[in-house]
């Protein structure tokens, strides 16, 4: 009986140590699963912090290059302006002495 | 039994002979036609009529438009005096086109088409919006109308419309200066004599027809440029080549009417025309009003619709070509005139011409200006005035940023001072004299 008990009891330990075991494999496993994800997840948002970096300084540069534009527009429109308004100088000079 | 042949092989064979031929002809005459198509281009055309024209009953419209490509050193009012317009006339048909530096290669639209002025098709008809005379005469059982451009009236003095006639006539005409321009002279510090003898100062040039209105005369000009502006004191300016022809075409006693009719409508073969002026400053929409209700009837009687949307643009634009707006005749628009292209004369009449510089002569400094198109506008203003001052931009140096336009040379340092005082009376501007580079001495002289 007590063998049998004993047995038993063993059988029992041995069951909870495979158990325990695996539970523990299972365990590290799991923690080496996550530590994985974790490089994974930092991996994913040095990349997704380096993209933004690299789209803020894009945007950066197309705003730079916008203003650039806009301003060039704007000095072109400003010089055709005051061309246009020499030219109706000159055409206004001219009609004067046309008179007689 | 011997079989016979169904289709006899020699007889074939020649007709495969024949369609080949065939094909090869064609062929070739296609190749020829392209290859002409390609070596023969329409090529423009070297003339156009500008001055005189068969007037049809019925029909209302005159000459044909044409289009030219501007070559370096062109200007609107060279062109202008070329092809007999003035200069409002190229510029209203060329909207954004520098007067005087048009870009090299760009087309300009020559307006040399018009709409009869609507009034009696007899003696002188001249119309103050569109700036234009129109002369009707008689001949051999045929009309036929010669036009010119004019310059005419400024707003503080305009030139009247109604109806005279040519009182007398006068070649190399001595101008009376009237009162109110003695006076106007004078506080420019421009004094003028009572009378101008015929010369190169003359402003009435070498003709004049004396109106039955008093103080109102047509006559050339010594100054060409302005014709088709308002820079008159009232009378009517054509260009020297033009008021010759109309001097001599024209007896005493001509009828003269002068209208302001800036909307025409007219009609040729079946098509009819609008043809739209910027109307008088200060005006009000009546005669707009007028040519609209005109436009109602003639779409009423027409039983055809308007495109009043054409309608407006054409008005708004103010172009001054006539624009064909309705078909009167089915597919009669297909037919009508189309723009001609033109080949650039070698030379444009009246260009004023710029002499080599030379080291002995004295010249007048203009101008010193950083934008070459401003240099030559201002050495092309100059140019044209009346009577002519020479006038260029000299090349760019290392040693200044700037272009200088100068304007001679001159013979004498009092003639330099002529010019200078001018540029500033007439022009505004602050000239400098530049003394001789070089003085030839009185023995080295030819």
């Amino acid at each position: 009986m007590k063998s049998r008990l004993l047995a038993i009891a063993m059988m029992l330990v041995l069951a909870a140590a495979l158990t325990g075991c695996a539970t523990t494999r299972e365990m590290e496993k799991v923690q080496a699963e996550q530590k994985l994800l974790d490089a994974k997840v930092e991996q994913a948002l040095q990349d997704a912090q380096a993209a933004k970096a690299a789209a803020d300084a894009a945007k950066l540069q197309a705003d730079d290059a916008t203003a650039r534009a806009e301003n060039a527009e704007k000095a072109a429109l400003e010089r055709e302006r005051i061309a246009a308004e020499k030219a109706q100088r000159a055409d206004a000079a001219f009609q004067q002495s046309m008179r007689k | 039994m011997r079989m016979r042949r169904i289709v006899d092989p020699s007889l074939f064979a020649n007709w495969l002979h024949f369609i080949a031929l065939g094909i090869s002809i064609l062929a070739l005459t296609g190749c020829a036609a392209t290859k002409s198509a390609w070596l023969s281009p329409v090529l423009p055309e070297q003339e156009i009529e500008r001055n005189r024209f068969a007037v049809v009953k019925g029909v209302d419209v005159i000459g044909r438009l044409a289009v030219i490509r501007v070559e370096k050193g062109d200007t609107l009012p060279d062109m202008a005096r070329h092809f007999s317009v003035g200069i409002n006339a190229i510029s209203a048909a060329n909207p954004g086109v520098d007067v005087w530096v048009p870009e090299d290669g760009e087309r300009i639209t020559l307006p040399l088409s018009f709409i009869l002025p609507d009034a009696p098709r007899t003696g002188i008809v001249v119309n103050l919006a569109t700036m234009r005379l129109f002369h009707f005469k008689e001949e051999g059982g045929s009309l036929t109308v010669s036009t010119y451009p004019v310059g005419v009236g400024t707003k503080e003095r305009p030139t009247p419309t109604g109806q005279m006639h040519v009182a007398r006539k006068a070649s190399r005409p001595t101008w009376h200066v009237p009162a109110s321009i003695a006076e106007d002279h004078r506080k420019k510090g421009d004094p003028l004599p009572a009378k101008v003898p015929p010369g190169p100062d003359n402003p009435l040039g070498e003709y004049a027809l004396y109106l039955s209105k008093s103080s109102y005369l047509i006559h050339g000009t010594n100054k060409p440029a302005s014709i088709g502006l308002k820079a008159t004191n009232g009378c009517l300016r054509l260009y020297p080549e033009n008021i010759g022809m109309l001097y001599q075409d024209t007896p005493v006693n001509t009828p003269v009417v002068i209208v302001n009719q800036p909307y025409l409508i007219g009609q040729r073969d079946g098509v009819l025309y609008l043809e739209a002026h910027t109307p008088p400053e200060g005006s009000d929409s009546s005669e707009l009003k007028k040519i609209n209700a005109k436009l109602k009837t003639i779409e009423n009687k027409s039983a055809r619709a308007l495109d009043w949307k054409k309608v407006r643009i054409v008005q708004a634009e103010a172009q001054g070509i006539p624009v064909p707006i309705l078909e009167l005749r089915q597919g009669a628009e297909k037919k009508a005139s189309k723009t001609i292209e033109l080949k650039h004369p070698v030379t444009l009449y009246g260009r004023p011409e710029i002499p080599e510089l030379k080291l002995d002569a004295w010249y007048v400094l203009a101008g010193d200006v950083r934008d070459e198109i401003d240099a030559q506008r201002l050495a092309a203003i100059i140019n044209h005035q009346g009577p002519p001052i020479p006038a260029q931009v000299l090349s760019k140096s290392s040693k200044n940023t700037g272009y200088r336009v100068i304007a001679g040379p001159f013979g004498d340092v009092n003639e330099a001072n002529d010019a200078v005082k001018r540029l500033k009376m007439d022009l505004d501007i602050d000239a400098t004299v530049i003394e001789p580079v070089r003085k030839i001495s009185r023995s080295s002289r030819y």
